[in-house]
């Protein structure tokens, strides 16, 4: 259906695109604007002059470099933990015979059948009640629990379906015959998977690293529940969030802004550079039924 | 191979598996199993002993006539959800047509997709001021055409729909991705061929388009009805202020089936009821992904 150069298409899209971005452009700007502009009633989109203590004050009020360390310590932890327990149960799913492979790899499936918002309760309980942590008796009761540190943060993130579920299709096209042969030359098993399996992966590791450190990065829900419990491990998004109730009303728009800006342009930065993994990742998200 | 080696592998793919069985014993079946327990009880959260069994009473409270969470909770779950897969999709149907015609296609589909990696908390922060009846720029190009400032959030009659605008604006990226994906997967030579034989555009896209972009068009529904039924994170931003807030208001007219699950629990302190709502809306989508297995059986795995 290809036709001449195509203008209102090129029209179309183009608006489409500014109501993309203009939203993201008012935060940026509303991030740097003066008192005057916050209360003017007259909206205007750019700032007269770039007002950088907006920032200054968004670090000193939220204790921004808290809120960014351990954003950064568990999106890195979950990340590297994902992969590393992906790979493994990949790697056995694809290419080992065990009994009960075939039911294990079921059961993964159906795991993911599951949403989310199910395991919000009960998992708070337990993660707040775990046994033998965090001043907890063998009950779970008296302390907090795993809440005492980031643990509770990445521990219910530390294992994903979809990250075995594409480790395991893409280890499927490794050629059996490159493992039999490392392992009549006498590799271990061990060996085979780590010096052979795994370099060969690469691809499938970079989608599932960077699908799975921007999910966790823009994770809200969960954080702020264990935030509830124990304020020292606010992430980024819920720091924007805290923000907004703890300010003079007219200048929040423009701290609360700063704090998006700082959380939103890092994520921006990685998905333009690394898209082509990300959008694998999210298109396998969708169709790993 | 050996027995030994026979019994290595065995032994090794446990080990590589013991991790991941771990974690789905602890995050996933214990709390499925603790939460279903839950769903029959009187529970507040805090004290185990202090638990009475109910039955199914959470259950029939709920869905009982005139609960609210069946009106206007439910109805507004599934007004957002349907709300935000049918614009969503329109907008991403039009865009993904004309996106794949365009230089430099790849360069607009990232502008598109951004909202799609930005966490849902500045998604909504951004909206409310641009919806703020003061300051908002929205309000502000209003003001200059001689329009009356509206309140986007505060109006209980419009408010639903205000975020749902927000929330399929967020998810015209993936769906452009899918479908411009789809239609460039329909080879041209059918085109040509129609267009040899005399067919115009509009037969072009009834006889050829539609019927081979029906798999990436009730995909993209599916699994956007799927997200829009459970999702409550964003009605939720926009609609308290702070930490310490409710939200789903003014008048509930927000309120969605998870946002309410979510306050009866950690808000109000019942988690029988909390985890009883859990499971009716976990039915209920459950049900259309059975509906999106049946449909996709022989696609999806195979295919990628």
């Amino acid at each position: 259906m290809k036709n001449k150069f195509p203008w209102i298409s090129m029209l179309v899209v183009v608006l489409g695109a500014i109501t993309m971005i203009v939203p993201f452009l008012d935060m940026v700007f509303t991030s740097f604007k003066g008192p005057s502009e916050l209360k003017s009633v007259y909206y205007v989109l750019l700032p007269k002059t770039f007002h950088f203590d907006n920032y200054k004050e968004a670090f000193r009020n939220m204790n921004m470099g808290r809120l960014f360390f351990n954003s950064i310590v568990v999106s890195l932890s979950v990340t590297i933990s994902v992969l590393f327990t992906s790979t493994l149960a990949g790697y056995a799913l694809a290419k080992l015979n065990f009994p009960g492979k075939n039911t294990i790899f079921k059961i993964i499936l159906i795991t993911m059948m599951f949403p989310a918002f199910l395991f919000l309760i009960p998992n708070f309980y337990i993660v707040t009640h775990f046994p033998l942590v965090g001043g907890n008796n063998l009950f779970g009761e008296g302390g907090s629990g795993l809440a005492t540190s980031q643990l509770a943060l990445i521990l219910p993130f530390a294992v994903s379906g979809f990250g075995i579920f594409l480790m395991r299709q893409f280890i499927l096209k490794i050629p059996n015959e490159l493992i039999e042969a490392a392992r009549i030359d006498g590799a271990s098993e061990f060996r085979i998977f780590w010096q052979i399996v795994t370099p060969l992966t690469f691809p499938a590791l970079a989608t599932v690293a960077i699908f799975t450190f921007i999910g966790q990065w823009n994770e809200f829900i969960w954080s702020l529940l264990i935030y509830t419990v124990n304020s020292d491990l606010a992430t980024l998004p819920v720091g924007i969030q805290m923000l907004q109730s703890s300010l003079d009303p007219t200048r929040t728009r423009a701290l609360v802004s700063a704090a998006m800006t700082i959380s939103v342009i890092p994520v921006f930065l990685l998905f333009v550079f690394l898209q082509k993994y990300y959008i694998q990742g999210f298109l396998i998200s969708g169709l790993k039924e | 191979m050996s027995l030994t080696n026979r019994k290595n592998e065995i032994l090794m793919a446990y080990l590589f598996l013991f991790p991941t069985i771990l974690f789905y014993l602890i995050f996933w079946l214990i709390p499925i199993m603790f939460s279903f327990i839950l769903s029959f009880t009187e529970w507040s959260g805090f004290d185990l002993s202090l638990i009475k069994w109910v039955g199914i009473e959470n259950y029939k409270a709920i869905l009982s006539r005139g609960s609210t969470f069946v009106n206007p909770v439910l109805i507004n779950t599934l007004y957002f959800a349907f709300g935000t897969v049918i614009l969503s999709f329109i907008a991403s149907l039009i865009i993904a047509f004309m996106i794949t015609r365009l230089p430099f296609e790849g360069f607009w589909r990232t502008l598109y997709f951004l909202p799609m990696v930005t966490t849902v908390v500045a998604i909504g922060n951004i909206w409310k001021f641009l919806y703020d009846p003061n300051y908002g720029l929205i309000n502000g190009l209003l003001n200059k055409i001689g329009i009356q400032p509206i309140n986007f959030l505060n109006d209980p009659k419009i408010a639903l729909t205000s975020i749902v605008v927000v929330s399929a604006w967020a998810s015209i990226g993936g769906a452009v991705l899918i479908l411009s994906a789809g239609l460039k997967a329909i080879p041209e030579i059918y085109y040509e061929a129609a267009t040899i034989d005399g067919a115009n555009i509009f037969q072009n896209f009834w006889y050829i388009t539609l019927p081979l972009l029906r798999p990436s068009m009730l995909f993209v529904l599916i699994t956007g009805l799927i997200t829009g039924l459970q999702s409550f994170t964003l009605i939720m931003v926009m609609t308290t202020s702070g930490l310490g807030g409710v939200g789903g208001g003014p008048a509930n007219s927000t309120n969605v089936a998870a946002l309410e699950m979510y306050n009866q629990a950690f808000v109000f302190g019942s988690w029988g009821k909390a985890t009883a709502m859990s499971f009716i809306l976990f039915v209920i989508v459950f049900l259309i992904t059975l509906i999106q297995l049946y449909i996709f059986r022989k696609g999806g795995v195979e295919e990628y």
